[in-house]
């Protein structure tokens, strides 16, 4: 009750017969005033300490995982060593890339289906990566130049592509959404069947690997430093616009009139988004599913706010995708699969766990 | 209401979302501190789009609007926030924020960097909090809270931001008739004994009438009066504005009377 309360309006000319509806019972849920509670929030050493823990972890993980795989081989020489310690730490950096992707675009969006993957920006990198290796071929560019740029600019322009057949008057339905997400994937994916079958018949059964997301432990250094940038500049971009995360929660108008610049905020986050997706392909291929489901373990285990959410859920994208590369190496042969793609573990496991989060959480937060 | 205490002063605005249709037309408004105005119209009149150039988030293609004797557009976003603050018809939050981290965003043109609250933050927050007697589900969801809970939720991470100027745009409009009036009430106190100018704008002529200081009645992008609310409940002016036949009925208390469609 409002003005019960410790405040009695003074003024009042109008408002002088007082009602007697104050009197009756508040909502029965209505709890006393507790004067000295102080709303609790994030504070800096409970982020310290989360994302000190969660960088441990990772860094844990990344050396058990690269020791698994040496002994799982019986091959201690040192090039193993360096070649598993490169596939865990290219690993690392698409997990990361992937689960902070998925994350951003979930905040942005206000859409917790939203994803890479999804939406198709993982594809249109794809598309590049396909140009990026004809043109490596044909006009004998150095793939760490040509790939990752012409990932990015397809990974930017089917960002755009969805983003502008999803909004209505800057709104985005989240049906319209996925349902847009799919057209582009349908698209991008006819594209690298048309250009594969252009560029080289033979190399068909190679792309349909390619399109299944797997990780190289023969990843040249010189890809791996440059897209490790970019994954690492996008990261920090979106880690500036935490806070703005939150507060865009709350809608474009609120968020606007709080002080944030929405219209940068979308722009920074594209541009983050596609760039760190981008290298994310341009090393492992498309990866499905990862953004989905690690930012919302990560939301259960620590809230929603992205100010810790943007420092633990990278570092649990990168812990699961080491784990799940290790599985898929060490299970394979174990199975006589042969080689398993991660990738193909990505999706057995996400597409449940997607159909799930529709049929639970988010039809609750359409209604 | 001289003009040195109009802290907010739109003069001439107007706007057109597509040219030649514009739902603005020349309107000229002022808000002072101390002073809790309402803006009443028909659906289409043009309110809510005026509340939106009043925020910034509009740009009128004609007219000024002033701010502290500042021009609206030479603000910077966060500059803007620590002195206009808005809520909106219906209180909402995509992520499972608790009312009081929600309280506490709107702090965000204040924070640093890392947006972190700190012991001044807190402080803040907790006023807010009290003064609009929401510190007692400080830990509970949007979801959790009744729809008046979730407003004053709304109300309290405006009043974080520590402004002059709130904008509310309908905030009653989904609540029952006494969570309606308790906003009301608030709204009025906030008003007088922060001081801050309050604008809101309204779908209920009769609450309005009852607790606001001024009254704008708008009609077709126009303003039709405003002025007190005994001088702009009349028949005539209300009728030219929501263009149906109305009664007034007076009140037992003798205050202004009430208004009914014929």
């Amino acid at each position: 009750m409002i003005d019960a309360g410790e405040r009695p309006s003074h003024t009042d000319g109008a408002a002088a017969p007082k009602p007697s509806a104050p009197a009756a019972p508040a909502a029965p849920d209505q709890t006393p005033v507790r004067d000295q509670a102080a709303p609790a929030t994030l504070s800096l050493p409970r982020l310290i300490g989360w994302s000190a823990a969660m960088l441990a972890a990772a860094l844990a993980v990344g050396g058990a995982c690269t020791l698994v795989g040496v002994i799982s081989l019986s091959d201690l020489t040192r090039q193993m060593w360096e070649s598993r310690a490169l596939l865990m730490l290219t690993a690392g950096l698409v997990g990361a890339s992937l689960a902070a992707g998925g994350l951003a675009l979930q905040g942005l969006m206000r859409n917790p289906l939203a994803e890479p993957y999804i939406l198709g920006i993982s594809s249109g990198a794809g598309v590049g990566v396909m140009m990026g290796l004809a043109a490596t071929a044909k006009l004998s560019l150095p793939a760490w130049a040509s790939t990752p740029v012409l990932a990015f600019l397809g990974a930017m322009a089917s960002c755009m592509a969805v983003y502008l057949v999803a909004q209505r008057r800057g709104r985005l339905d989240p049906y319209s959404l996925i349902l847009s997400g799919v057209i582009v994937n349908i698209f991008n994916g006819a594209i690298m069947l048309a250009g594969n079958l252009y560029i080289d018949p033979n190399r068909i059964a190679d792309m349909t690997y390619w399109a299944t997301g797997q990780l190289s432990d023969a990843t040249p250094r010189s890809l791996l430093g440059v897209c490790g940038a970019c994954i690492v500049a996008g990261w920090a971009a979106l880690l500036a616009n935490s806070a703005a995360f939150n507060v865009l929660g709350l809608g474009d108008d609120v968020a606007g009139s709080s002080g944030v610049r929405v219209n940068r905020l979308r722009l920074v986050t594209f541009g983050a988004v596609g760039v760190m997706t981008a290298a994310a392909v341009a090393l492992a291929g498309p990866i499905g599913f990862l953004g989905l489901i690690v930012p919302h373990i990560c939301r259960m285990a620590f809230g929603p706010d992205h100010r810790l959410g943007l420092v633990v859920t990278p570092l649990a994208g990168a812990i699961f995708l080491m784990i799940a590369e290790t599985l898929c190496r060490s299970l394979g042969p174990a199975l006589r699969l042969g080689r398993v793609p991660v990738g193909i573990l990505t999706a057995l496991a996400g597409g449940p766990f997607f159909i799930f989060l529709l049929r639970t959480r988010f039809r609750g937060a359409s209604a | 209401m001289n003009a040195q205490t109009d802290i907010l002063q739109a003069a001439d605005v107007t706007f057109a979302y597509r040219p030649g249709e514009p739902v603005l037309r020349g309107v000229s408004i002022s808000a002072a501190a101390g002073r809790f105005t309402c803006l009443l119209g028909p659906n289409g009149s043009g309110k809510t789009t005026l509340l939106r150039c009043l925020m910034g988030q509009l740009a009128p293609s004609c007219g000024a609007i002033a701010l502290g004797g500042r021009a609206l557009r030479d603000y910077r976003p966060r500059e803007l926030a620590r002195v206009l603050a808005y809520v909106p018809q219906q209180p909402a939050s995509s992520l499972a924020f608790s009312a009081g981290e929600i309280v506490l965003m709107g702090r965000y043109a204040h924070g640093g960097p890392l947006g972190l609250a700190g012991p001044g933050d807190l402080t803040v927050a907790r006023e807010a909090m009290k003064m609009t007697d929401t510190l007692g589900f400080a830990a509970r969801t949007l979801d959790e809270l009744s729809g008046g809970e979730a407003q004053r939720v709304m109300i309290a991470r405006a009043l974080a931001q520590q402004p002059s100027v709130i904008l509310l745009d309908e905030p009653t409009s989904h609540l029952d008739i006494r969570h309606q009036l308790n906003i009301y009430r608030m709204m009025r106190r906030l008003a007088h004994d922060w001081p801050m100018a309050v604008v809101c704008v309204s779908h209920d002529v009769n609450v309005a009438a009852r607790l606001a200081d001024e009254l704008v009645l708008m009609r077709g992008g126009l303003v039709v009066a405003s002025g007190t609310p005994d001088e702009t409940i009349r028949q005539d002016l209300l009728s030219q504005t929501y263009d149906v036949q109305v009664d007034l009925i007076a009140t037992p208390d003798g205050g202004v009377p009430m208004v009914r469609a014929k």
